[in-house]
């Protein structure tokens, strides 16, 4: 009998059982020392240990999830994350210099308003983005109407 | 689903463990509740948004827990816990765990 081309190898097998932590003493170290030269192998590894992860929570999609998805899929929706990040990091980085500036020459160069005004604006496209998050997911929140 | 904190249920037999299950959560009460939380904070007794927050992270975390359960075949928990940990301040996470089980038919 021909070894299929999808039939897995031997390494492969014992990378499998190793991921499920069925290998003895001994098995285990001799294929650690085998993964340690092998990067197919720790890929191997690494790949059934995230499905197992994945089989560990396998209930269902609530519909807030669903809703997250269809969110995260959304040009607007990702702009404003990366939009929102970039101009509170950059009005800090900005702040920050405009400080050192001022400590060095005793004056306070232009950047500092500028970053302010930067970080102050990425923040409020931040927190509209949470706010517009909120009010769309809210009505598929069942647990808004609990007291105790 | 019975689900109980217990290790057995009276007049059940378990026939099969299923595992390990849990659902967890981590919910914030918005702006204008933590203000007025602050301020009930200052005078004293019940705040009743931070109990409506944890009840929401209980109940929110139970569910996921027993759809877990569900989707693994089983038809009730044993041992039910809660645990809980400050991931960030205002936020409540919740914990849920437990071990599936199939009880034998009546």
């Amino acid at each position: 009998m021909t070894r299929g081309a999808s039939e897995p190898t031997r390494e492969e097998l014992l990378a499998m059982a190793y991921a499920d932590g069925e290998l003895s003493g001994t098995e285990r170290e001799e294929f650690e020392r085998v993964l340690e030269r092998r990067a197919d192998l720790r890929e191997l590894v690494a790949r059934e240990l995230r499905l197992d992860v994945l089989a560990r929570a396998s209930a269902g999609p609530e519909p807030m999830d669903l809703e997250w998805r269809a969110m995260d899929a959304e040009p607007l929706h990702r702009a404003t994350l990366g939009v929102g990040l970039t101009l509170v990091l950059a009005g800090l980085a900005l702040g920050a210099f405009g400080l050192l500036y001022f400590l060095w020459a005793s004056a306070l160069p232009r950047a500092v308003p500028i970053g302010v005004t930067a970080a102050m604006a990425g923040a409020t496209v931040l927190g509209a983005r949470a706010l517009r998050a909120r009010l769309r997911t809210q009505a598929l929140d069942p647990y808004t109407e609990i007291r105790r | 689903m019975i689900v109980v904190t217990t290790d057995h249920v009276p007049g059940r037999e378990i026939a099969d463990t299923i595992g390990f299950v849990r659902g967890n959560t981590v919910r914030a009460a918005h702006a204008g509740e933590d203000l007025s939380a602050y301020f009930k904070n200052m005078v004293g007794g019940e705040i009743e948004e931070y109990t409506k927050l944890l009840a929401e992270s209980r109940e929110q975390a139970l569910d996921r827990m027993i759809a877990e359960a569900r989707a693994r075949g089983a038809d009730g928990i044993v041992g039910l816990r809660f645990a809980t940990c400050e991931i960030a301040g205002g936020c409540a996470e919740i914990l849920a765990y437990g071990t599936a089980v199939r009880f034998t038919a009546r």
